[in-house]
C-alpha cells in the first residue's frame, strides 16, 4: 500500500481557498444564526403573543427537517419559486441560517429562563424598567450560560458547512471530492481533510470549555 | 412557473420506500450504537488507562468531525486499507453507527457521572461488589437521566440520515432527488421531500418535548 | 501526639477490641488529613468522634470501611488487618454497617426494598426471606407504615432511620456513623438520636462522628476529640465535657457554647 500525498501537495492553493470558504461560511451562518436566533427568542419570549405559535412552528420545523434538506431546497427549489437564482455560498449561508437560527433561539430561550426568578424580583423591587432589567441582569448572565451552547453552534455550523458540498459551494469538502475525483487518491486526501477538520473543531470546543470555565462564576446567582 | 404536483403522486412509491429506508436506517443505527455507546462509556470510565484514554480519543476523533466526511471516508478509504468490500449500505451504517456510538459515550458517561459519589458508597459499604453497585444502584438511576438526552440524539440521527444520500444509498432524500433529475419538477419535488421529512420527523420532536417533561432531572 | 487515656475509668477494657487504629495516616494530595492516629474501639462500646471540621473524623470512618485508603500505619478489624485486595475488603465491610450525612437511600427502591437490598443483592437471601426481615428492622425504627414509600416521600430523618434500618440488615458487628444528624431539620434529629440510643442500649458496638454533644454527653462510653488530624484528647463523656484535660478541647466546646 503506497501512499501519495502528493495531489494534496500540488493543489494546495485549490485546497486553502476550500479552508477559506469552510471558515467564511462557518463564521458568517454561525454569527447569523446566533443573532437571529436572539432575535427570535426575544420575539417569542417579550412578543406579541399572537406571533408566538409562528416562531415555535419554525423552531420546531427545523428540528424534524434536515440541513440537507433546507441547503437542497434553497439552491435548487428556491430560484423556481422567485425566478432569481441565488450563488452556491449565498444560497448555503441562507439554508444554514435558517435551519441553526431555529437551534439558537432554544439556547437563548433557555438560558434566559434559567436566571432566577428572584433576580427578576430583585432587579424590579431596585426600580428597574423590564428592559433595563433585560439588558442589565438576565441577559448577562443568560449570555454565561450559555456559552457552552454557543461553543456548540459554532461547531454545528462548522460541521454543516462540509454538506453544502452538495450544492457545489467550493469548500473544503468539495475540493477534497474534486481532487479525488481527478487523481484517484480519495485515501490520502480524505484523510487529509479529515485531519483538517479535526484541528478545525477541537480547539474550538476546547477552547469554548476553557473559556466557560472562567467566566462560569459570573452567571451564577 | 407551472407545477406539476402529480409527479409526487405518480412516484409515491419510490418516496415511500425511501422513507421507509430512512426510518430503517435510524432504528438500526440506534440499535447498534446504544450498546457502542456504553461499552465506551464503560471503557472511558475504567481504572486501565489504556482503555480509557483508547475510548476518550475515539469519542473525541467523531465528536470533531462532520458526519458527511466520515460517511465519504468510510466509502472511498475503507475498501483502499482493508480487504473489505461494503455495499454503500452497510458503508452509511459502519459510518453512523461509528458517529452516534461516539455521542452516546457521552451522554452515557455524563448520565452515570451525575449519579452522586454517595450512592456508590452505600453500595459499596454493604459489602457489594463494584459490578454489583453498578447495576443495581447507578445504572438505574442513570438510565433514567439519560433517556431524554438519547431521545434526542434519535431525532438528530432521523435527519442526519438523509446525508447517506451523497453515497447514492436509497434513502428518502435520495429518492426524492433521484425523481426530481427524472421528471426535472425541481420544485415540486424537493418541496414534497421537505414536507415528507417534516411529517415523520414533526412528531418525533414533540415526542422528544414530551419525554424531557416527563424524564428530566429537577435536582 | 495522642493524650494518655485513663484506662480505669474506660468501660468496656475488658470486652475485646473490635477495631483498632495504629499509627493510620491519610493524605489528600499535600494535606494531612489523619496524621498517625491510635484508638481502639471495644465490643459494646459507643465512641463518639468530634471535633472541628476537617479535623479528620470522618476521614478516619471512611477508612475504617476501606472508602478510602490509607497512606500509613494500619486498620485491624478483629485482629485482622484491613486486606488491600477489593474482594476482601468486601468481605469485612459485610461486617459494619455505614450511615451516612446524605442518608444515600436509593430513590429508586422504596423503604423496604431499600433495607432488603444488602441481605438480596450481598448475602443472597431470599426475596421473601429478606423482606420479612426488612420489615422487621422497619418496625424497629418505628417506620413499619412507610414500608411501600419512596425516599422522595419519606422526611429526613424518615430517610435517616431506614438508612440506620437498611445497615442493620447486615447483622453487623459494628455500626459506623458519619454526622447522622447534620443534615436534618432540627426537630427531626430528635427521633434519629433515639433510635440510636435505643441501638446502644442493645449493646451495639458504634462509632459516631457527630456535633450532637448532647448525645454525646449522654449515650457515648469513650468520647475522642480530633482537631487538625490528631487526637487531642479522649477519655470518658464525664472527663471530656465536664474536666476536660487539654486547652484546645476547652477551646473547642467553649465555641461550642457548652455549658455543661
Amino acid at each position: 500500500m503506497e501512499f501519495d500525498f502528493s495531489p494534496i501537495v500540488d493543489n494546495w492553493r485549490f485546497f486553502a481557498n476550500g479552508l477559506g470558504v469552510t471558515l467564511a461560511l462557518s463564521a458568517a451562518s454561525a454569527v447569523a444564526s446566533l443573532l437571529a436566533g436572539l432575535a427570535i427568542a426575544l420575539l417569542r419570549l417579550y412578543g406579541p403573543a399572537w406571533l408566538r405559535p409562528l416562531w415555535v412552528f419554525y423552531i420546531d420545523s427545523m428540528r424534524a427537517i434536515p440541513v440537507l434538506v433546507v441547503l437542497v431546497w434553497m439552491y435548487f427549489a428556491f430560484p423556481v419559486l422567485a425566478s432569481v437564482s441565488i450563488p452556491p455560498f449565498w444560497a448555503a449561508l441562507v439554508a444554514l441560517t435558517l435551519h441553526i437560527a431555529a437551534y439558537a433561539a432554544e439556547v437563548v430561550r433557555a438560558g434566559i429562563e434559567s436566571v432566577r426568578p428572584g433576580q427578576t424580583r430583585a432587579a424590579l423591587a431596585l426600580g428597574m424598567s423590564r428592559a433595563q432589567l433585560l439588558r442589565k441582569v438576565v441577559l448577562p448572565q443568560a449570555i454565561v450560560r450559555m456559552l457552552p451552547a454557543f461553543g456548540s453552534i459554532l461547531t454545528l455550523a462548522i460541521k454543516d458547512t462540509a454538506i453544502a458540498t452538495v450544492i457545489a459551494v467550493p469548500e473544503l469538502m468539495h475540493s477534497a471530492e474534486t481532487v479525488a475525483g481527478q487523481t484517484y487518491r480519495p485515501a490520502e486526501i480524505f484523510t487529509c481533510v479529515m485531519l483538517a477538520y479535526f484541528c478545525i473543531l477541537f480547539p474550538v470546543t476546547r477552547g469554548i470549555d476553557r473559556l466557560y470555565q472562567r467566566l462560569a462564576h459570573l452567571g451564577r446567582s | 412557473m407551472n407545477l406539476d404536483w402529480s409527479v409526487v403522486w405518480t412516484h409515491r412509491q419510490a418516496l415511500t420506500h425511501g422513507a421507509l429506508l430512512t426510518i430503517g436506517l435510524t432504528v438500526l443505527t440506534m440499535l447498534l450504537a446504544v450498546p457502542g455507546g456504553i461499552v465506551l462509556a464503560m471503557m472511558r470510565l475504567s481504572h486501565q488507562p489504556l482503555l480509557s484514554r483508547a475510548s476518550l480519543a475515539f469519542v473525541e476523533f467523531f465528536r470533531n468531525l462532520p458526519l458527511v466526511l466520515v460517511i465519504y471516508w468510510v466509502f472511498y478509504v475503507l475498501p483502499m486499507t482493508t480487504d473489505v468490500q461494503l455495499s454503500p449500505m452497510s458503508t452509511a451504517i459502519v459510518a453512523l453507527v461509528l458517529n452516534v456510538s461516539a455521542y452516546n459515550a457521552e451522554t452515557f458517561r455524563a448520565g452515570i457521572n451525575s449519579i452522586r459519589k454517595g450512592q456508590l458508597e452505600a453500595a459499596l459499604a454493604m459489602g457489594m461488589s463494584r459490578h454489583q453497585a453498578m447495576a443495581k444502584v447507578v445504572i438505574p438511576q442513570a438510565a433514567r437521566r439519560v433517556l431524554p438526552v438519547l431521545a434526542s440524539t434519535w431525532v438528530s440521527l432521523f435527519k442526519d440520515t438523509s446525508l447517506v444520500s451523497v453515497i447514492a444509498v436509497a434513502d428518502l432524500a435520495y429518492s426524492a432527488m433521484q425523481v426530481r433529475a427524472q421528471t426535472f419538477r425541481v420544485l415540486e419535488m424537493l418541496t414534497a421531500m421537505a414536507v415528507m421529512y417534516w411529517l415523520m420527523g414533526y412528531p418525533q420532536a414533540k415526542l422528544v418535548d414530551w419525554i424531557h417533561r416527563k424524564y428530566g432531572v429537577k435536582e | 501526639m495522642n493524650a494518655s487515656s485513663t484506662a480505669a475509668s474506660r468501660r468496656h477494657a475488658d470486652q475485646p477490641t473490635v477495631l483498632a487504629y495504629e499509627g493510620v495516616r491519610k493524605l489528600f494530595g499535600d494535606f494531612v488529613a489523619l496524621q498517625g492516629v491510635d484508638l481502639q474501639v471495644h465490643k459494646g462500646e459507643v465512641v463518639c468522634l468530634i471535633g472541628p471540621s476537617g479535623s479528620g473524623k470522618s476521614t478516619l470512618l471512611r477508612c475504617t470501611n476501606a472508602l478510602e485508603t490509607l497512606d500509613g500505619g494500619r486498620i485491624l478489624v478483629d485482629g485482622q488487618a484491613l486486606p488491600a485486595n477489593e474482594t476482601e475488603v468486601r468481605q469485612v465491610r459485610r461486617r459494619m454497617g455505614m450511615v451516612f450525612q446524605s442518608f444515600e437511600l436509593f430513590p429508586h427502591k422504596n423503604a423496604l426494598d431499600n433495607v432488603a437490598m444488602g441481605p438480596v443483592t450481598v448475602l443472597g437471601m431470599p426475596e421473601a426471606e429478606a423482606r420479612q426481615k426488612a420489615m422487621a428492622l422497619l418496625d424497629k425504627v418505628g417506620l413499619a407504615a412507610k414500608a411501600q414509600n419512596f425516599p422522595a416521600n419519606l422526611s429526613g430523618g424518615q430517610q435517616q432511620r431506614v438508612a440506620i434500618a437498611r445497615a442493620l440488615a447486615m447483622n453487623p458487628e459494628v455500626m459506623l456513623f458519619d454526622e447522622p444528624t447534620s443534615a436534618l431539620d432540627p426537630e427531626t434529629v430528635g427521633e434519629v438520636l433515639s433510635v440510636m440510643q435505643r441501638l446502644a442500649q442493645e449493646g451495639m458496638t458504634m462509632v459516631v462522628v457527630t456535633h450532637e454533644m448532647g448525645f454525646a454527653r449522654r449515650v457515648a462510653d469513650w468520647v475522642v476529640v480530633f482537631e487538625a488530624g490528631a487526637i487531642i484528647e479522649q477519655g470518658p463523656p464525664a472527663q471530656i465535657f465536664d474536666n476536660p484535660k487539654t486547652e484546645r478541647t476547652r477551646d473547642f466546646l467553649g465555641h461550642l457554647g457548652w455549658n455543661g
